[in-house]
């Protein structure tokens, strides 16, 4: 059928075999593909007796029927699997080449299962799979290892890990096409466990459209209102996602030192404006992208992609650090190591805290840009102060008796939006299913960019309703899979639209929101059956409790209390936010209770 | 009790319909899904002019005292809210577009900024057009795949994230209707200018 492959490949480590079987196509219809997909092979396959770096863990790669067609950004795949970080149900996904490689090699899925003895990496060129001994690579950093397994954008593309994630950090990613990342929650670390350090692919079949004419219309409109949106057409092309440094700044939302203040005196200094005007080199694109946010930039000692707001934001605001060129090579020098850059840099701003009240023995400071790229190296290889703050803030902190002092969501570190600026983003932390997240939905729109129209971003009385809007219509978009940003100018209706004119099965935009809220649900019930409750929908009691005593959000506290019991109630759940068996059958998820 | 800026975000939408002459004095209503509840306009207020009581809050699923005080359209904006992903329904009525609904089954505009934003707009018909079931369910079936459908001879009904943006649908298929009223009546050979357009009505 056109849209799936209608394959899974199945890779057993322990033996070095694979077997191939197919698609279970009832479950694709509800599910689509991508993250929704992988959620539902999940449950099935790693029950909570399972540790998250055990064999028994398992790592499913999955792309969607949009994969590889040629629609806007229909370049990303997923991959999900049981976080070492947060002991949660993951899904992470990524841009580049990889996704629309593995589309073509013919497979929805694929699940990788066991440990193999010793180094290995995979290579599948369609049915031809290859298990090749990686024990010379091992050891072999980001950069060195993509280019000598081959990469070539159109042709041949690598995934892998770096040291991280051989030496198993919690906070491990696994990159592709050398620079993008499946980053958060620590996939690097599953992935290492199973002594896998690579899977190189090549795919020759090109995907089926049932209506191309459709297709054709869809491509075409789309291509206008990206062109039109001029965060899409400007400002992303422009300053890529560092055009968010100014903005957030300026409302009171930028988390730094350690979500101490919501302001940062140095947030000019590593603005996008700041990174085009000196470093930009030029701008890059992931496959089948017209808006082009990649930057390639360039200081004395690096050229790499990158850096995106985030990773600006962690390893700048975060840690106080208004150095853009030690920024820039800090990006890189995860990427190249395989770091989650997030992760990273709130985790070395948790130190610097702990450092600085005493806490923990370290000359870690806040602003201190020079102690950046050392810290990173022990992490990434478990050495010195790098030993303790490999596996994250959360236990981190924990070891120094101040777990308060991570700023996490489920342990997963929070990105660059603090939630006393943006009370919509704060119940969409408290309650994302891979924790402390900007990917499971973001307020971003509503609340600062006035996508579709602005709200207040004070504002708590029917804020969850757009929170659980926005988890739904992003979980059915991660499972297209498309990328988020096409959604900054092109609406929800439009990618129902496509995925009816791909696959020839009339989805409505209210169907393709209730995928996403059936896989939000089964997320949630994973995370339920591996022990999380509501205490755990929560954020750092910071956020609860210590309001900012200047700048625009001064005053403000999170006031999560109530808007999780609106939240609950819109979500059909009950007041221990458990989904009713009502909201369960509705969704077709009864016989999973 | 229903936040201010909620009740700002009524009276300041419901006085800009009033204005735009897109309903009566009393006619036409809005309201926000909060979660598990309904915030409406009561009957018989005047959108043009509300007060902090005219607005009621009720449950989407089941009765409760708000309802005996809410919008005759109560049941269509809980069917809407309950078939499709809207957070905010506007319904009023625009008089051009009513006046285009009496004689086609979509409206499919000739401006570009309809057409950018809209490509077409169905029409349905229902013979009991304010109230009922077959009414609510019609128009919340059509508002599964469009944001803003015609009911025949009665009004539109627009859905949205926010209030402002079902208006602002609203108000860009009242325009469509004007400019292509307009033209029509300028009776000149019209030079297409929109690439793809003969697709719009398979949108």
């Amino acid at each position: 059928m056109a849209g799936w492959s209608e394959k899974i490949l199945d890779i057993d480590l322990n033996t070095q075999t694979y077997k191939t079987y197919p698609l279970d196509m009832e479950m694709a219809h509800l599910f689509i593909g991508g993250r929704g997909l992988g959620a539902r092979l999940l449950w099935d396959m790693v029950g909570p007796e399972v540790d998250p770096l055990s064999p028994e863990n398992v790592l499913i790669f999955t792309n969607g029927p949009l994969t590889g067609t040629g629609y806007q950004t229909s370049n990303r795949f997923s991959v999900t699997t049981k976080s070492p970080l947060t002991g949660t149900v993951l899904d992470a996904n990524s841009g580049g080449f990889w996704g629309m490689q593995f589309k073509k090699a013919g497979y929805d899925v694929m699940i990788i299962r066991g440990k193999s003895e010793k180094p290995i990496w995979i290579e599948i060129k369609n049915d031809a799979i290859t298990f090749h001994d990686a024990s010379e690579l091992w050891g072999m950093r980001v950069f060195a290892l993509t280019q000598k397994l081959g990469q070539n954008n159109n042709k041949r593309n690598v995934l892998c890990i770096g040291p991280a994630g051989e030496n198993l950090s919690r906070i491990a990613a696994i990159m592709n096409d050398r620079e993008r990342a499946l980053a958060r929650g620590g996939p690097g670390a599953v992935m290492g466990s199973k002594n896998l350090k690579a899977i190189v692919i090549e795919g020759k079949d090109r995907p089926e459209i049932e209506d191309r004419e459709r297709f054709k219309f869809m491509l075409y409109e789309t291509r206008k209102l990206l062109a039109a949106s001029p965060l899409t057409s400007q400002a992303l092309p422009e300053f890529g996602t560092v055009v968010m440094m100014n903005i957030v700044n300026n409302i009171g939302a930028l988390a730094t030192r350690n979500h101490q203040q919501t302001q940062f005196e140095g947030a000019e200094a590593i603005s996008g404006e700041e990174l085009t005007e000196k470093y930009l080199v030029k701008n890059s694109s992931c496959w089948a992208c017209p808006i082009g946010c990649t930057r390639i930039s360039r200081t004395e000692k690096v050229e790499g992609e990158g850096p995106e707001f985030e990773s600006t934001w962690a390893f700048g605001a975060q840690c106080g650090i208004d150095n853009l060129p030690t920024i820039i090579e800090a990006n890189t020098l995860c990427n190249d190591l395989g770091l989650d850059t997030i992760s990273t840099g709130s985790t070395i701003a948790c130190a610097m805290e702990l450092s600085e009240k005493g806490y923990m023995d370290s000359d870690l400071r806040f602003g201190r840009a020079d102690q950046l790229a050392p810290v990173i190296e022990a992490m990434a290889y478990r050495q010195d102060v790098g030993s303790d703050l490999a596996d994250g803030s959360l236990r981190l902190a924990t070891k120094y008796g101040h777990p308060e002092l991570s700023m996490s969501a489920k342990g997963l570190e929070m990105p660059a939006y603090d939630p006393r600026g943006m009370q919509g983003q704060g119940l969409l932390y408290a309650t994302s299913n891979r924790g402390g997240c900007h990917m499971r939905g973001n307020m971003l729109g509503p609340e600062v960019l006035g996508l579709p129209k602005l709200i207040d971003r004070f504002q708590v009385q029917g804020k969850s309703s757009f929170v659980i809007l926005h988890q739904n219509s992003n979980a059915a978009i991660d499972s297209l899979v498309l990328c988020k940003f096409t959604n900054l100018g092109v609406a929800d209706e439009y990618f129902a639209r496509v995925l009816s004119a791909v696959t020839g099965i009339q989805y409505s935009t209210g169907d393709m929101i209730k995928v996403g809220e059936r896989v939000w649900n089964l997320e949630r019930l994973y995370n339920l059956r591996e022990g999380f409750t509501r205490k755990d929908d929560t954020l750092p009691p910071r956020l609860l409790n210590e309001a900012p005593t200047d700048g625009p959000s001064q005053g403000w506290v999170v006031q999560l209390e109530p808007m999780l019991k609106e939240y609950y109630r819109g979500r059909v759940w009950d007041e221990n936010g458990v989904p009713t068996p009502k909201k369960l059958a509705e969704l077709g998820l009864a016989n999973l209770m | 009790m229903i936040d201010q800026r909620i009740y700002e975000m009524f009276c300041d939408i419901g006085r800009d319909l009033y204005t735009a002459n897109m309903i009566s004095s009393h006619g036409g209503n809005l309201s926000v899904r909060l979660g598990d509840r309904v915030v409406i306009k009561r009957r018989g207020a005047m959108l043009g002019n509300l007060k902090p009581n005219d607005l009621i809050e009720t449950r989407l699923e089941k009765n409760d005292s708000g309802v005996a005080l809410a919008s005759t359209e109560l049941l269509a904006h809980r069917t809407i809210y309950k078939m499709t992903p809207a957070l905010a329904i506007v319904h009023c009525h625009p008089r051009m577009a009513i006046a285009f609904s009496l004689s086609r089954d979509e409206i499919v505009p000739v401006d570009n900024e309809a057409s950018y934003l809209l490509k077409k707009i169905p029409v349905v018909t229902e013979e009991f057009a304010s109230g009922t079931p077959e009414m609510a369910n019609k128009v919340a079936t059509a508002l599964q795949n469009y944001k803003i459908i015609m009911l025949r001879g009665h009004g539109s009904f627009a859905t949205g994230q926010t209030l402002d943006e079902a208006f602002f649908w609203t108000s860009t298929l009242e325009e469509a209707c004007q400019i292509a009223f307009y033209a029509k009546l300028l009776n000149e050979p019209f030079i297409e200018y929109r690439k793809m357009s003969e697709s719009y009505n398979k949108f």
